[in-house]
C-alpha cells in the first residue's frame, strides 16, 4: 500500500481508467477546529515488555484507529519509514514519506511532517504510539513532537511511558557507565511520566520493593504501575496530557505530594524539589531556567555542573490570577498559563528538578535571591 | 506484528475525531439514500464537486456510469491545457493531478545541472549522491552554538561580502521577460568567477545555484524556464561557499511596475528584518526575535510563515541556533559575541500555512496569496551586531527601495 504521490502512479491511473479507485474520507470544505492527536512515547530496554504493551493496547482499543511507529526516526538517510495502523482488529502497513527537501531550515521535524502529511491524505488517527529503541534518549524523541502551539500541528505530545523489567531492571540501572556517559535506563526513568514495572510475577516481593524504591529515588514525580505481561488499565497509559495545561490542576496536587529522594546509586539521577512563597518576576524566572538548562551555570559543591533532564513546576507571577505551569525536557522548556486561579490561596511556587549533580540548597538559594519579586519569603 | 493482506483496501472514516458538524450527505448511487461519509478520490483530483458515497461496495456498483464523469472532465481539461502545456517544448504540468494553490506553474524541463570548475573548494555535500552533509548530520539535534574565532570571523566577512556581490549582480537582471534560469546562470558564473561554490547546488540534491521565489512561493523556488512578468515580486536567495565558510542573504525585488499591495508587503517584510536586527545584542534570547517580527507583521495585517526559520551559519550551511520568526517559540539559546546566524522572515498577504510542490522543494502559501522575504547573515558583537551581508553602496539600501 504505497502512498507515494508520483507521476508514475497518476499516469498508470490514466491508463487503467476502468479500475474502480478506493474511496477516501470526505474532505472538509473549511479547516475544521483541529482535533489534536496524542503521541505517546514508549521506551525501555529490549525485553522489558514494550512490544507486549503495544500489542495489548492495540487489541484492547480495537475500535480506535491507532498508528504505531517502531524505532524512532533514524538519521537523515531514509526516504520512507513504515508505520503500522490498527483498525477494527486488523493491522495494515502504511508508509511515511520523509521528504528530503530542506530539512535544514524547517522548524518541524521530518518525521513529524511525514505523519501530518499521511493524516492529511488518509484521515486522522485516534492515537499515535512510538516505540523507541532501547538506547535512545526519549527526551530527544519527545522534543520532535513537543512543538510550539503556534505551529498549529495536529499532533501533541501526550506523555512518555517507560517500561522496566522487574527482574533485570535493577541491574540495568546500576550499570556503571564511562565518565561523562549517562545510564540510559536511569535517563528513561528520569524523563518518564509513567513507569511500568513489568514481569512482577518473576520476582520476589523484596526484589520488587528494591526496584520500586530505586525508580522512586530517581524520579520523585513519576506514576508507577506494576504489571505482569504489560497488562495495564489503559486509562492510566493513554491521555496522560503530561505536557499540556490540562494537567495543571493535577500537577499542582502531585507536586504537593512529592518527597525529595535520596540517592540509591552513586553518581545517580535524583529528584530535587523546593517550595517558595511569593510572586516571581517572569524575566528573572526565564533567566534562571536558561542559566540552568542552557548555560549549565549552576555547579554543585564538587564543582560539577547540574544537568536537568526533566523539570516541572507551578509558579505565580505578580498580577496574574492564574497559576503558571512550567515544563521542561532537556533544554526545551515552556511556561503556560493554566485555567486554575490562585484565588485566596497562598501563592506557593513549587518546582521539581530531575537530573544529575543537583543540589537543592544551591538552587533554592539562587532562586530566592534572583527570582522572587516581592519580599514574601518562606 | 502480523499484517492482514488487504483484499479490499479499508475505507478510512475520518469523521471520527473531527469535531465539526457537517450537513448530512446522501450517497450518489441511484436509488441509494444512505448517509455518505466517503468521497471518490479521482473526482477530488479532477475538481469534480460532491461525489459522495456510502460504501465501497455501493460505489463499485455505480462505477460504470460514474467513470463517465471522469472521462468528460479529463477531456475538457485536456482541451484547455493542451495549448499551455506543451508549447515550444515547455511543460507546465509535470505533475498531473496536483492542485496548485495559486497561478504560478513550474516551467520544465530544467537545464542540466551546472558544473563548478575543479579548482574551487567544495562543501562535503557537493559530491554526496543524495546531497547529504555529513558534517551537518553529525551535529543534528545539538543546540550548542559555536563562538567564532577571529580567524573564522574574518573568513565569514570575506564570504558574506562575496555573497552580497553575487546578489547585486542578480538584482540587475530582474526585469520582465528574463527567465529565472537565466538569473541562475548569471549567479552561477558570478560565484565561480569569485572562486566560490554556489552553496544550494546539490544541497540535498537541490538542482540549481540559487533559489528564485515568485509571488506565492515562500522560499526554495527552483529557477526554471518561466519568464518574469510585469507585476511579479521575485525573491532571489544567494548562498556562497568560499574558503570553508558559507554566506547567505536574500532580497525581494519588483518586476517592472507592481501594485500597492506588493509594495506594502515587501516594505513591511524588510522592516520586520531590520527591526529584528536592531534588537540583536549579547544577552538577548533567540526566541525573542519572533516576537519582534510577528508584532510588526501583524500590525500591518500580514502573517508570518512558521515552517521555515533562520539558522546558524559558518562552516556549515545550516546549524544551531534555530531562529523561528513567529512569536512565542521555544528556541534554545542566548546571543553571545561571536555567534553568527541568519534572520530571514517570510511574510504573507494571507494565511501563514504552507505546502510543498511535488518537486519536494518549492514552498507555496496554501491560499495562493503572495509572500515576501529578506535575509541577512549577522555577527553578534560586544555591543550589538554586524550585518556581514550589508550592501556597501547606496547607503546600504535594499534594491526595491529604488523602485518604490
Amino acid at each position: 500500500m504505497n502512498l507515494k504521490l508520483r507521476c508514475a502512479d497518476s499516469h498508470s491511473m490514466m491508463e487503467e481508467e476502468d479500475d474502480c479507485p478506493e474511496l477516501v474520507p470526505i474532505q472538509p470544505q473549511s479547516v475544521p477546529p483541529a482535533q489534536q492527536i496524542p503521541v505517546t512515547i514508549i521506551t525501555g530496554y529490549l525485553g522489558a515488555g514494550k512490544t507486549t504493551l503495544l500489542n495489548y493496547i492495540l487489541t484492547e482499543q480495537h475500535n480506535k484507529r491507532i498508528a504505531v511507529i517502531l524505532n524512532e526516526f533514524g538519521e537523515g538517510s531514509a526516504l520512507e519509514k513504515s508505520l503500522a495502523v490498527s483498525q477494527a482488529g486488523e493491522l495494515y502497513e502504511e508508509w511515511l514519506e520523509l521528504r528530503n527537501g530542506c530539512l535544514c531550515c524547517s522548524v518541524k521535524d521530518n518525521g513529524l511532517k511525514a505523519i501530518e502529511n499521511l493524516m492529511e491524505k488518509k484521515g486522522k488517527f485516534d492515537y499515535i504510539l512510538l516505540e523507541t529503541t532501547g538506547l535512545a534518549d526519549p527526551g530527544a524523541v519527545a522534543s520532535m513532537f513537543w512543538v510550539d502551539a503556534e505551529l498549529g500541528s495536529d499532533i501533541y505530545l501526550d506523555g512518555i511511558v517507560t517500561v522496566i523489567d522487574a527482574k533485570f531492571g535493577l541491574q540495568q540501572l546500576m550499570e556503571e557507565k564511562a565518565e561523562g556517559f549517562i545510564n540510559e535506563a536511569a535517563r528513561q526513568i528520569a524523563v518518564a511520566d509513567l513507569t511500568i514495572i513489568n514481569k512482577t510475577d518473576l520476582v520476589a516481593e523484596e526484589e520488587l520493593n528494591q526496584v520500586r524504591d530505586t525508580v522512586r529515588s530517581i524520579n520523585g514525580l513519576v506514576k508507577i504501575l506494576e504489571t505482569q505481561r504489560s497488562r495495564v488499565d489503559l486509562s492510566e497509559v493513554l491521555d496522560l496530557h503530561s505536557f499540556d495545561i490540562e494537567d495543571g490542576a493535577k500537577l499542582a496536587e502531585k507536586l504537593q505530594l512529592v518527597k525529595p529522594t535520596r540517592p540509591h546509586l552513586d553518581k545517580s539521577i535524583l529528584t530535587v524539589m523546593f517550595e517558595v512563597v511569593g510572586d516571581l518576576s517572569e524575566d528573572s524566572l526565564n533567566a534562571f531556567i536558561q542559566d540552568l538548562l542552557w548555560e549549565k551555570k549552576f555547579l554543585n559543591t564538587e564543582k560539577e555542573p547540574m544537568t536537568v533532564i526533566r523539570l516541572k513546576g507551578i509558579v505565580s507571577f505578580a498580577g496574574k490570577d492564574r497559576q503558571m505551569m512550567l515544563q521542561g525536557v532537556n533544554e526545551l522548556y515552556e511556561l503556560n498559563e493554566t485555567p486554575q486561579l490562585w484565588e485566596e490561596n497562598q501563592r506557593i511556587n513549587r518546582l521539581i528538578f530531575i537530573g544529575r549533580n543537583l543540589d537543592k540548597d544551591i538552587l533554592e538559594k539562587h532562586f530566592i535571591a534572583t527570582v522572587i519579586q516581592n519580599s514574601e519569603k518562606n | 506484528m502480523r499484517f492482514a493482506p488487504p483484499l479490499t483496501p479499508p475505507l478510512w472514516n475520518a469523521a471520527a475525531g473531527m469535531a465539526t458538524t457537517e450537513a448530512r450527505r446522501e450517497c450518489e448511487t441511484e436509488g441509494c439514500s444512505k448517509d455518505a461519509k466517503l468521497q471518490c478520490p479521482t473526482c477530488i483530483k479532477l475538481g469534480i464537486q460532491g461525489s459522495y458515497f456510502c460504501s465501497q461496495e455501493c460505489f463499485k456498483g455505480s462505477w460504470a456510469s460514474h467513470k463517465l464523469l471522469h472521462k468528460k472532465a479529463k477531456e475538457e481539461k485536456n482541451q484547455n491545457e493542451a495549448k499551455n502545456c506543451v508549447e515550444k517544448d515547455i511543460n507546465t504540468d509535470p505533475w498531473p493531478g496536483y492542485r496548485y494553490t495559486g497561478k504560478l506553474r513550474p516551467y520544465y524541463p530544467l537545464t542540466p545541472m551546472r558544473l563548478v570548475p575543479s579548482g574551487i573548494q567544495r562543501p562535503d555535500y557537493a559530491d554526496h549522491p543524495r546531497g547529504m552533509s555529513e558534517s551537518e548530520q553529525f551535529l543534528k539535534g545539538t543546540s550548542q552554538i559555536k563562538i567564532l574565532s577571529p580567524e573564522d570571523i574574518e573568513g565569514m566577512r570575506v564570504v558574506c561580502k562575496l555573497a552580497r556581490e553575487v546578489l547585486d549582480i542578480a538584482a540587475l537582471m530582474v526585469k520582465p521577460g528574463v527567465t529565472t534560469e537565466e538569473i541562475d546562470h548569471a549567479v552561477h558564473l558570478a560565484c565561480t568567477a569569485r572562486n566560490c561554490y554556489p552553496s544550494p547546488l546539490n544541497y540535498y540534491n537541490f538542482p540549481k545555484s540559487c533559489c528564485t521565489s515568485v509571488n506565492e512561493v515562500i522560499c526554495h523556488g527552483i529557477p526554471d524556464r518561466r519568464s518574469l512578468q510585469e507585476g511579479d515580486i521575485l525573491n532571489v536567495d544567494i548562498t556562497v561557499y568560499h574558503n570553508g565558510f558559507h554566506g547567505d542573504l536574500n532580497e525581494t525585488f519588483f518586476v517592472g511596475e507592481v501594485d500597492e499591495g506588493a509594495k506594502k508587503l515587501v516594505q513591511t517584510t524588510y522592516e520586520c528584518l531590520m527591526q529584528a536586527i536592531d534588537s540583536v545584542k549579547p544577552g538577548v534570547r533567540y526566541r525573542e526575535l519572533g516576537n519582534v517580527i510577528q508584532k510588526h507583521a501583524q500590525a500591518n495585517g500580514f502573517s508570518v510563515v512558521r515552517s521555515y526559520c533562520g539558522h546558524g551559519i559558518h562552516r556549515l550551511f545550516h546549524t544551531a541556533p534555530n531562529v523561528p520568526h513567529y512569536a512565542k517559540n521555544k528556541a534554545v539559546g542566548v546571543m553571545k559575541p561571536g555567534h553568527v546566524f541568519t534572520i530571514e522572515p517570510m511574510i504573507c498577504e494571507g494565511g501563514w500555512q504552507d505546502e510543498t510542490w511535488p518537486d519536494g522543494w518549492t514552498a507555496v502559501t496554501r491560499d495562493g496569496k503572495r509572500s515576501a522575504q529578506f535575509e541577512h547573515t549577522l555577527l553578534v558583537t560586544e555591543t550589538g551586531c554586524e550585518i556581514l551581508t550589508r550592501r556597501l553602496e547606496e547607503n546600504g539600501r535594499a534594491h526595491f527601495l529604488s523602485q518604490m
